[in-house]
């Protein structure tokens, strides 16, 4: 069922991967094709299927349907550990009877290298995570941040095609987050590696993937490069996971000239689209940044509503308005000059239709 | 909530009534047993001169020799079988039954038994190993012997099979405790690394069990080492152990060589204790999970 040419360029695809579990789906027909090199994110909230999709790669789960090729070799039934993989885990799993030494040989050993060898690669590995000085402690006595690297480094020297990494800064401090991000996304980029990295934390996703895949109910709501999902969120529950993003939903009221008037609870709305039958569910959104409270002639989308919040975020200064169908309006002001809109206070709030994207994705 | 310091005089206090309870149980009872194993003389009194006489009679004794011999290899033979099966059995238990009420439900059909006194339990096992007992009778019904085998019952094999029945769930209960505390995630970060199922299970499971197979084996080695009421009722009077010698002493009222037999039993099984505890730091359990 799987044509003989090999496609080297994917190190992975998968093809309409499903798991149940009972009545629960889990994975719901994920297609998805790494090329070689990439850094893939998976992101979503809990339970969206991410970690299940990821357990399928590595072989830890079996798919119900659906094929999984890694360097364009089926290996849908093939257990784990006959898989050209590595993982590291949310909780590092690193073997608690063994000193750091032997947990980062345990990979090599299984692929029965020469001794020697063996020393001399663990000692090197060592060194480059710089934990050569660890290298006879056992996991228990280690920081957060040491088991990391430990759990890293051992999974990194059997070189394997494919790196699955599930939630693995999840379990540290949160200052250390954005060093081991750094160093984790240059490692990848010096050793070629590709990295299934899941998440929940989309300024990880986006700071971090080539490829950003969002997830929600076992199914892959938009893929693409990080500033399409940002800026072009296909589905309403993608902007909405996204942050700044200003939801609406309503119906198709008028169109004109590529251009639809949408009516909603919290008003009449111009936003750029066509072929839409008159009356039909719509949703669209517009990023908190893109609004302006010096409304000119082309800001021909605007809305009134009263400022509940203001919260700074370093230069971003982001207003929480409560719009008229309940729902919360955020608009972000840049700069250091002084707040115009004060909390308490009622404003009119404007935005060109261009800046509006209309959510064109089927899932959601 | 307030703590209680370690060295505070209410941790003192707290814990006189359980320091006296050992003291009157078992330190006192102890005590008067080493005492009276170096009574010396003809008179049975406290005013005995003491002496080691008692245990070099014991040590002059060849028979008695042999005897101790034969429980050590006996408690050996015993370990070993329950350790096995114990070990299967934890297993089965915890990674095979993946229904927690089967998982209860099997665990209880396992305990259960157990509510009873082991006495009970050992002449239980007459009925089954008797000349005309079930499984005589069932070996004879699918014709796999003509006449009913004797060797069963009053015999050592007898007395194994009994003793494997009541021990081995001692065995497995530690296995069962250390198994489940294994993380799912070190068993698959195992597997990831290229470990089949074999390498995984002698690599990660069966080292991080270990310190649940010792002290399975510690608590067979004690209860068999101890266990004269079992070897009394499947033996008959054909067999005996160590155990049954400090009975036989003690119905016999010579209480000085009981003392002496039980004492030397306690060294024994003290000495198997500190090699264990050697093997694994029983204080240090899980600390590394």
């Amino acid at each position: 069922m799987v044509p003989a040419i090999a496609r080297p360029q994917l190190d992975l695809e998968l093809r309409g991967i499903r798991k149940r579990y009972g009545n629960f789906t889990a994975v719901d027909g994920v297609s998805l094709k790494v090329k070689k090199g990439q850094f893939v994110c998976l992101l979503g909230p809990s339970g969206c299927g991410k970690t299940t999709s990821l357990r399928c790669i590595a072989g830890l789960e079996e798919p119900d349907d659906g094929d999984i090729l890694i360097g364009g070799k089926e290996v849908t039934r093939d257990p784990p550990w006959e898989r050209d993989i590595a993982m590291m885990f949310q909780d590092f799993a690193l073997f608690p009877h063994m000193t750091v030494a032997k947990n980062v040989a345990f990979g090599l050993e299984m692929l029965k290298k020469p001794k020697a060898v063996i020393v001399e690669r663990v000692q090197q590995v060592l060194k480059s995570f710089e934990i050569d000085a660890l290298a006879n402690r056992k996991p228990g006595s280690l920081s957060g941040g040491q088991r990391q690297r430990v759990a890293l480094a051992r999974a990194m020297i059997t070189e394997p095609r494919i790196l699955l990494l599930d939630e693995p800064i999840g379990a540290l401090d949160y200052s250390l987050r954005e060093t081991v991000m750094l160093e984790l996304k240059m490692l990848q980029q010096r050793t070629g590696i590709s990295f299934i990295w899941v998440t929940h934390d989309q300024n990880e996703a986006f700071s971090l993937g080539d490829l950003v895949v969002v997830m929600n109910h076992a199914k892959i709501e938009q893929q693409g490069p990080p500033e399409e999902i940002l800026q072009r969120p296909a589905t309403a529950f993608v902007a909405s996971f996204v942050q700044g993003n200003n939801v609406f939903r309503g119906k198709v009221l008028r169109a004109a000239d590529s251009l639809l008037e949408v009516e909603t609870p919290a008003g009449s709305f111009l936003v750029p689209g066509a072929g839409l039958a008159l009356g039909s569910d719509v949703s669209f959104s517009v990023r908190a940044e893109n609004l302006t409270d010096i409304t000119g002639d082309h800001h021909l989308n605007r809305l009134t509503a009263r400022c509940t919040a203001v919260e700074y975020f370093g230069s971003v200064r982001r207003h929480i308005f409560e719009r008229s169908d309940g729902e919360l309006l955020k608009y972000d002001q840049f700069g250091a000059h002084a707040a115009r809109i004060a909390a308490g206070q009622v404003a009119t709030l404007g935005w060109r239709p261009e800046d509006t994207v209309l959510h064109t994705g089927i899932a959601g | 909530m307030s703590t209680i310091r370690v060295r505070s005089a209410a941790s003192y206090w707290l814990a006189v009534p359980a320091a006296a309870w050992m003291l009157g149980v078992v330190v006192v009872p102890i005590m008067l047993l080493i005492w009276v194993s170096l009574w010396g003389g003809r008179a049975f009194s406290t005013a005995s001169p003491l002496t080691f006489d008692n245990y070099a009679k014991f040590f002059a004794n060849h028979t008695y020799i042999k005897l101790a011999f034969t429980t050590v290899g006996h408690t050996a033979t015993l370990m070993a079988v329950t350790g096995v099966l114990g070990y299967c059995i934890a297993y089965f238990l915890t990674m095979k039954v993946r229904s927690p009420l089967w998982r209860l439900a099997l665990f209880l059909a396992f305990i259960v038994p157990f509510w009873t006194s082991t006495l009970i339990r050992a002449i239980a096992w007459v009925p089954f190993l008797g000349v005309n007992g079930v499984i005589n009778q069932a070996l004879m019904f699918i014709g796999a012997t003509n006449a009913p085998i004797e060797a069963f019952l009053y015999s050592k094999t007898g007395i194994t099979l009994a003793q494997v029945s009541l021990y081995t769930m001692m065995a497995a209960g530690p296995v069962v405790y250390m198994l489940s505390s294994i993380a799912p995630a070190l068993r698959e970060a195992a597997m990831t690394l290229k470990a089949p199922p074999l390498v995984v299970f002698w690599r990660i499971v069966f080292p991080l069990t270990l310190p649940g197979v010792v002290i399975g084996q510690v608590l067979v080695f004690l209860n068999v080492m101890s266990d004269f009421a079992t070897v009394a009722t499947i033996g008959g009077n054909k067999h005996a152990l160590l155990p049954n010698l400090v009975l036989l002493f003690y119905e016999s009222s010579q209480i000085r060589a009981a003392s002496v037999v039980a004492v030397l039993l306690m060294i024994c099984m003290l000495i198997g204790v500190v090699i264990a505890l050697r093997v694994v730091d029983i204080r240090r359990l899980g600390a590394d999970r």
